[in-house]
């Protein structure tokens, strides 16, 4: 089944930072609950996997990332990644990602992901249902984990002009840096607490505003 | 002997014969939990089976895995096609002329298709085993739209049938195509198009469903290899064609493979086919020399067992501007799924459909059916019907109605301006069907008269003129005719088997009796409908009758029960041979009271000497004499066999109505009234057919208002859980009115037409056209099912109706 994304998270964190995260696959995986980079393929290539558990569900993924396209000027980035699991469960998505400034608020921007999520076999017959409830969550969550990481990144103000000339080039030493800064995340998604957040949303949609 | 002197007429009550409501025989142990279901089957050194199924819809396999399942504790066998291919056995015919992977060969045609299995000491290892069998996949493109199969460019689904351009009923014209099948006269039809003052067109998707029997399917295969005899315990609709096949699929003698359908919990029509999970199971159990169990789980059931409807399609009508209609044309897109494994007599690919000229006087008509594969499950099996019938039928009501709406004419006026009359039977219809026996008119003025019709359509006039109606309120009609009773030998048979059916009948010598019969009830209550046809033929009560089917080993050869064709043919049959020992009884009856056998009369149980009621013999007086002292050049015993080869089908019909209002604010059906008028001909035990009729229209709501096989375009099935599909429980059902008139078959031994499948066949056109007419004032001619409150909505939103 696909399931299309598309969702704008604001961030108290400027735009450079962001950028310079989202340069570092590794990181930005480490960002992903559940999620690692295991080996790199090539230049913007990348072997991975990732744990999801729904329900009876459970997928572990192993597959790559590839990015396909870089945009420094546009801070944008298209990834395509595609997975499979021992169980026969198969996913891709092809995922633009796109930083924009805040031009009220220097210190803030706003992380625009656009996905389409092609989801097979196994999973989508079991958590089809909840791909979008789920998916939404993993987001919430990978966003709240990219925040914290961006924000352990020293500061484009305080970086030195130079650092600050290059910003939309991170340095390779600055990317390895941001992966120990990043902030411990739970190694698989944790299935009751995915309950529990499904459970409060199902109960506040009764009680709130019918779209 | 000295039984008290009673009347004929309390005599023939407490025969408790045809015409009784007499309780069901086998309600007994059923409210006791006392049943013996294939799961119930256990056997000394019986091992367990789970099936490894594929978790995509098409693809390669590049590998299989086994050892880390065979490495686990009380696993025996797993095994592959490889394992298979020895013994022949990774392929197998089909029902319908096409083969069909036991175990995936090479690649993966359908989301939970049979790719291995494990063989384990109990149920839980088997299905850890599965689960540890490690398979690796290169997927391919999916083709689920049947449309899109049909493109030059589509996807190879069946690369075994690489230039094969005829397939069982003829060319194949594309690698997805199964068949093309005809019926009617096209030029006929055509002519009555070219020069029509009014037609009409309307595509309608019959959505793919499936019969969900309580029950799953599963078998309990045992193999002896000392005696080299195959017992099998099986969920089968129709035993002994099982016991065919399974013996030309192995090679062990008919003789000695013994199948036996214990007690079922519901078929309609999903165990008529035979799974790979049953030849799995025998091939393990000949592997191991050990009984093998299977039972499949309920995803198992929805996922990988056959399917019903699952039709495209496209109907014409042709009409006077008065509503006289003069041609019909259907054409149909058959999605059949990535095998072609239907259940229908060899010649007809698309059943019955060509019935869809329905209960009207139609000049010219001509149909078209094209079978397609695609990446599905596969099947297109009968679900509580004759094949195809419920589709057939869909379309001729909802193109009748189509046609009403088009003429501004009333539904009821239009259907009695062009019924087939009580004068012109035997009918001929343009399709070649040679209706038995009907009375429309009569049904449906009772119908109409019994909801006063007029203050219905008055009542629905006032809400569509009042804007603040909470409710839209939908009158739907259907005048419905089935083709049932499968069916004459020269036309009907399923792998070169005639579609007659059997019975054999001894009569004990203290005068009870024991019937033995080639059909098997899953609910029917053959037990207790049987018995009194018995009753009534040779005056013995029911009571004292013994019915038993499904073992192959006891029972006469028998098609099996499907397609309503356990009374219409069985039903025959038992009268045929009743008859037979009748006739030899009489002759001891004359011996007897020492008279010819001329001036004897029959009277519910006895034989009388004409013109005096104090000289009789009664049944069980023959019978003993039959057994103690038979006349000379008569061998003693008191038996017959008979095998009814039926000389036509049976048409039975009904008269149904549904009143329903919709929440224009929710999209909420809610079934107001449903009148259902069923004719079955002959009516053997009002109670139960009352039941069936319960049964069939509760299932009908269940089509009509929310079953549906939801894939994805990848190919899953996004529904195939209890929770997602629909069975409705006494809750969402609504209240069911009956009625009946009776119309015999003329040429029935007992005249009844066949009565389970006539409730769900009429019930899903009713309910679809109801839900129709609530939208009737805004231009709307058809809406595909299911009608669930969230599309009936969208209906509501569409039209502007929505509150």
């Amino acid at each position: 089944m696909e399931v299309k994304l598309d969702k704008q998270y604001p961030l108290d964190v400027d735009a450079e930072r962001a950028w310079t995260l989202l340069n570092d696959l590794k990181a930005v995986a480490g960002c992903m609950p559940g999620a690692q980079i295991t080996e790199q393929l090539g230049e913007g290539s990348y072997k991975g996997a990732i744990k999801i558990k729904v329900g009876p569900a459970v997928a572990q993924f192993a597959g790559q990332v590839d990015v396909l396209e870089t945009v420094p000027a546009e801070r944008k980035m298209v990834m395509r990644g595609k997975g499979a699991d021992k169980g026969g469960s198969s996913a891709s998505m092809d995922l633009t990602a796109v930083i924009v400034a805040d031009p009220a608020n220097p210190a803030h921007c706003v992380l625009n992901g656009s996905a389409s999520v092609i989801v097979n076999g196994k999973f989508a017959q079991f958590g089809g249902r909840m791909m979008v409830q789920v998916s939404d969550m993993i987001l919430a969550q990978f966003v709240e984990n990219f925040r914290q990481t961006a924000l352990s990144l020293p500061a484009p103000a305080s970086a030195a002009p130079a650092a600050s000339a290059t910003a939309d080039r991170p340095t390779a030493e600055a990317a390895p840096a941001a992966s120990h800064a990043a902030p411990k995340v739970a190694s698989e998604l944790n299935g009751l607490a995915i309950f529990w957040a499904l459970l409060k949303n199902w109960v506040s949609s009764l009680f709130g505003k019918r779209t | 002997m000295n039984a008290p002197i009673l009347s004929a007429e309390a005599r023939e009550l407490a025969l408790a014969g045809m015409g009784a409501s007499r309780l069901r025989k086998e309600d007994a142990r059923f409210i006791q939990g006392k049943g013996n279901y294939v799961d119930d089957i256990k056997m000394a050194g019986m091992l367990h089976m789970d099936i490894v199924r594929a978790p995509v819809a098409h693809a390669r396999i590049k590998r299989i895995n086994k050892e880390a399942a065979l490495a686990m504790p009380g696993v025996h066998a797993v095994l592959t096609a490889e394992d298979l291919k020895p013994l022949k056995l990774h392929w197998m015919p089909t029902l319908a002329g096409d083969v069909q992977a036991v175990l995936a060969d090479g690649k993966v045609h359908f989301q939970m298709q049979e790719v291995a299995i494990v063989i384990a000491d109990d149920r839980y290892i088997a299905a850890d085993a599965a689960a540890a069998v490690e398979v690796e996949y290169e997927e391919l493109e999916a083709v689920i739209d049947p449309y899109a199969a049909l493109q030059p460019g589509a996807p190879v689904i069946r690369e075994d049938l690489a230039g094969k351009t005829e397939g069982a009923h003829g060319k194949r014209d594309h690698h997805n195509h199964i068949f093309t099948w005809d019926a009617g006269d096209k030029a006929a039809a055509d002519a009555a198009f070219a020069n029509a003052p009014v037609t009409v067109s309307q595509h309608m998707y019959y959505p793919r469903v499936h019969p969900c029997p309580l029950e799953t399917c599963g078998c309990v295969a045992s193999f002896d290899p000392i005696r080299g005899e195959l017992t099998t315990y099986i969920t089968s609709q129709a035993p002994h064609v099982v016991r065919t096949v399974v013996s030309m699929l192995s090679g062990i003698p008919e003789s000695k493979v013994r199948i036996v359908s214990p007690d079922i919990g519901g078929g309609f029509g999903n165990k008529v086919g035979i799974y790979p999970g049953y030849v799995c199971a025998i091939v393990a159990s000949i592997v191991l020399g050990r009984p093998v169990k299977w039972v499949e789980d309920r995803m198992e059931n929805i996922s990988s067992t056959a399917f019903a409807r699952d039709y495209h399609m496209d109907g014409e009508l042709a009409a006077t501007p008065d509503g006289k209609i003069l041609g019909l044309r259907v054409n149909v897109i058959a999605d059949h799924g990535a095998f072609d494994a239907c259940a229908d007599p060899t010649k007809f690919p698309a059943g019955m459909f060509h019935i869809c000229s329905g209960s009207y006087d139609i000049p010219a008509a001509h149909c078209s059916v094209k079978g397609v594969y695609t990446n599905k499950t596969p099947g297109g099996v009968a679900y509580r019907c004759s094949f195809r019938v419920t589709e057939a039928v869909y379309l001729i009501e909802r193109m009748v109605d189509v046609l009403a709406q088009k003429l501004n004419m009333d539904k009821a006026e239009i259907r009695a301006k062009n019924f087939i009359q009580k004068e012109q039977f035997p009918y001929t219809s343009a399709f070649g069907f040679e209706y038995d026996s009907g009375d429309y008119q009569t049904a449906l003025t009772k119908v109409l008269d019994a909801v006063d019709y007029p203050a219905l359509r008055a009542e629905q006039a006032a809400k569509r003129a009042d804007p603040d109606s909470p409710t839209l309120m939908g009158i739907g009609l259907v005048t419905f005719t089935e083709v049932v009773g499968a069916g004459p030998s020269k036309i009907c048979d399923i792998l070169g088997v005639g579609m007659f059916d059997s019975c054999e009948i001894r009569i004990h010598p203290t005068g009870s009796a024991i019937a033995r019969m080639g059909t098997i009830t899953q609910g029917q209550g053959h037990q207790t409908t049987y018995a009194q046809i018995i009753a009534t033929e040779l005056g013995i009560p029911s009571e004292v009758i013994q019915v038993e089917e499904g073992d192959t080993s006891t029972a006469p050869y028998g098609l099996g029960t499907y397609g309503s064709r356990s009374t219409p043919v069985a039903g025959a049959a038992i009268a045929m041979a009743a008859r037979k020992i009748h006739a030899k009884a009489r002759k001891i009856a004359a011996h007897m009271l020492e008279v010819n056998e001329a001036d004897l009369d029959w009277e519910v149980d006895r034989f009388k000497v004409k013109g005096d009621d104090a000289k009789f013999k009664t049944m069980a007086e023959v019978a003993w004499q039959a057994y103690h002292q038979p006349p000379a050049g008569l061998e003693p015993g008191l038996e017959a066999v008979h095998y009814y080869d039926p000389p036509n089908f049976t048409f039975p019909f009904g008269i149904y109505l549904c009143v329903l209002d919709i929440d224009r604010a929710t999209g909420e059906t809610k079934i107001r009234r449903f009148y259902a008028l069923d004719d079955c001909g002959t009516r053997i035990n009002p109670m139960i057919i009352e039941g069936q009729i319960h049964g069939g229209l509760t299932e009908g709501f269940a089509v009509a208002m929310g079953q549906q096989m939801p894939y994805d375009a990848q190919g899953n099935l996004l529904g195939n859980t209890l929770m997602d599909y629909f069975l409705p429980t006494a809750v969402e059902t609504p209240h069911w009115e009956t009625d009946h008139t009776v119309t015999p078959s003329p040429h029935h031994p007992i005249g009844a037409k066949g009565v389970a499948e006539s409730p769900h066949v009429g019930s899903i056109p009713t309910f679809t056209a109801a839900i129709v007419d609530a939208f009737a004032h805004k231009g709307v001619t058809h809406l595909d099912m299911p009608h669930s409150a969230f599309r009936v909505w969208k209906s509501l939103k569409q039209h502007g109706l929505n509150l």
